[in-house]
């Protein structure tokens, strides 16, 4: 499907068709991303953009797909970067070698000179991986994030000292950007409105699920009892700084570790697009 | 009688029109009108600092060049007609001069174009530049035009985050220091605001800052200085505020500023040593050339209550040096490289404005 898109170009947003057009933006230079968009037939252009990271299976075209229909209500544009195997083995990790916040920044800025609200703080989503990176992003950057919606992670940068990516303190290895003073940030990306999203049935421990025995004791061993544990560290943190958390657990009933399930849960949506207004999920 | 004006009373005279349009203007000069320029007093006398000069290139010495208005540097020639600024200057590694002009040939102390009489120089410094003053520009009411009526309004300091950058010595990085650290919050979505509160009118550390992507680039000529040496404390305090409130009028959600020279020179230690101009900065940046100046220039700020967010300058070019400087001080390291990446500048920034927090160990 991906090939049967029409090439978006960024500087001509303004222009793009129906409802919504899916397109695809290839962006030049050897550490650009390229990613799926898609733009509502009545863009708002005062709205941040939804932007949605992919999990280790990647399909950024169909994170697009399927939040582009209750995006364009509101008409607002869905950019779901894709950070290919090749080139981004370990993009959830942020700041491993090669630089996936850097590609992310420089791509905002490409959708910034097409007249995309990226300056207001962008709406930001991620299913497993795709979480992961998210809230490491909104670590680094909380100024640049709006909202944080979380689906799903596997396993999460806690706010205490063990080293980084587990949690604040420096990493073990060098090729990771990481520095304990980024702690300094954290004040910030407490205060932001996170959603914690993971499926009553996402309690099982499969082979992408990274365990052992440090993390399972920081951590607990599956997804859900991960995200309810980083809610609980995320809430004492913010406590301990002053700071009003913002931050809610939200079971997907029903759901597994399965990206369609979860993304299509009303609840999930109901985060995802707060200002729709959508019904509670009976 | 001057070719190029005609005497109208004893001491002034009226400006050929076209002497104007054939003359460099300098750099300092950049905010001044010029067609508000009609006429000439020719009683260098009463010359103050920030009048405006029209002056002849008599012999070329070691500044060769004359940075112009529009921003770009301008072979200088014997004969050359120059519009420059009368003012003084503090650079150790240069000149130091004071505003005073003569008839029989001043300075060129800076090549932003500030003209004034040489009172030392550098052993590696060659002889300055000389040009004659012709006369003092002046406009309609006869009186010598001055960058001062040129200055941004005044206004009350704004609630903008401001970080600051001090140095041991002139050429010791802080003006790399501040470009890379505008750099890397603008790649990180800040919108950035650049100034330079002291020092002498010059378009490096200006187009510095522009180039690395500033939002908002002004110094302390926009304020009505062409240079901050020998000028009252109260003065640059009140230019530094209104610097920040046409940062903060531009949109900009900081700014970095530069304060010349090193922490030991008198307006920059006058000020840094005032807790109420303190109180305008949420951290300084530290540029040193060496371990040693380091620790010197450590200790001295922490006699006056500050430590550094982070040592950076020459400094950190070399691993050997910085780590000698890391061990004496204790202060962290912010190298160019470091400056100009997003999350390293985002963290610089936050720890400026917040602190650190303590990590919440579950």
């Amino acid at each position: 499907m991906e090939g049967d898109h029409d090439m978006f170009d960024p500087y001509n947003a303004h222009l793009a068709g129906t409802r919504h057009t899916i397109s695809r933006m290839s962006r030049l230079g050897p550490d650009a991303l390229t990613c799926r968009v898609a733009v509502p037939d009545h863009r708002n252009s005062e709205k941040p953009p939804l932007v949605a990271i992919h999990g280790l299976h990647r399909g950024a075209e169909a994170q697009a797909s399927l939040l582009a229909p209750l995006a364009a209500v509101q008409g607002q544009m869905v950019i779901a970067p894709l950070f290919e195997r090749d080139n981004w083995p370990h993009y959830q990790q942020v700041v491993r070698k090669r630089r996936t916040d850097l590609a992310l920044l420089s791509a905002l800025d490409d959708f910034a000179i097409a007249g995309v609200n990226c300056t207001d703080g962008i709406e930001l989503c991620g299913y497993s991986g795709g979480a992961q990176f998210a809230h490491r992003f909104a670590m680094l950057y909380p100024h640049r994030v709006a909202r944080l919606t979380l689906i799903a992670a596997g396993w999460y940068t806690f706010p205490d000292l063990a080293p980084f990516p587990y949690g604040l303190g420096a990493p073990t290895s060098r090729h990771t950007f990481w520095q304990p003073r980024s702690i300094g940030l954290l004040g910030t990306f407490l205060s932001l409105p996170i959603r914690v999203l993971v499926g009553t049935e996402d309690d099982k421990v499969d082979e992408n699920t990274r365990s052992g025995a440090d993390i399972d004791a920081q951590q607990g061993r599956t997804r859900r009892e991960r995200a309810a544990r980083w809610v609980s560290a995320i809430e004492g943190a913010a406590r301990e700084c002053g700071v009003q958390p913002n931050i809610k657990l939200i079971e997907l009933d029903g759901c597994g570790h399965d990206f369609r399930s979860c993304l299509a849960h009303p609840d999930a949506l109901r985060q995802l697009f707060p200002d729709l207004e959508l019904p509670q999920a009976q | 009688m001057n070719a190029l004006v005609s005497m109208t009373a004893p001491h002034e005279t009226a400006l050929n029109p076209t002497t104007l349009t054939r003359a460099k203007w300098a750099f300092t000069t950049r905010c001044v009108a010029r067609d508000a320029a009609i006429g000439l007093c020719r009683d260098l006398s009463a010359a103050k600092p920030g009048d405006l000069v029209l002056g002849r290139v008599e012999r070329i010495g070691s500044h060769k060049r004359l940075q112009l208005s529009v921003g770009r540097p301008a072979e200088l020639y014997a004969g050359d007609l120059v519009i420059v600024v009368c003012g003084a200057r503090y650079a150790p590694d240069q000149f130091e001069g004071l505003a005073e002009l003569s008839p029989l040939g001043s300075d060129l102390l800076a090549s932003g174009g500030v003209l004034g009489r040489m009172r030392s120089r550098n052993g590696k410094m060659a002889a300055p530049t000389r040009i004659t003053p012709i006369g003092l520009l002046t406009g309609t009411d006869s009186i010598p035009i001055n960058l001062a009526e040129y200055a941004i309004p005044l206004r009350p300091r704004p609630a903008i985050p401001v970080i600051g950058a001090v140095g041991a010595s002139m050429n010791s990085g802080k003006t790399t220091a501040v470009a890379s650290f505008v750099h890397g919050l603008v790649r990180a979505g800040h919108r950035v605001a650049a100034i330079k509160a002291t020092g002498t009118g010059a378009f490096g550390d200006y187009n510095a800052y522009l180039d690395a992507g500033a939002h908002h680039v002004a110094d302390f000529v926009d304020a009505g200085m062409v240079s901050t040496y020998r000028e009252p404390i109260p003065r640059i305090t009140r230019a530094t505020d209104a610097l920040l409130a046409g940062a903060a009028s531009a949109g900009c959600d900081v700014a970095l500023v530069e304060l010349a020279d090193g922490i030991l020179q008198k307006e920059t230690a006058a000020l840094i040593s005032d807790p109420a101009y303190r109180a305008r900065f949420a951290g300084f940046l530290l540029a040193v050339p060496d371990a040693l100046a380091a620790a010197g220039g450590g200790a001295t700020l922490a006699k006056i209550g500050i430590r550094p967010l982070a040592l950076t300058g020459l400094i950190t070019q070399s691993p050997m040096a910085t780590t000698e400087a890391e061990t004496a001080t204790g202060f962290d390291i912010a190298s160019r490289e470091q400056l100009r990446d997003p999350a390293f500048a985002t963290v610089l920034f936050s720890r400026a404005r917040f602190g650190t927090h303590r990590a919440h160990v579950a």
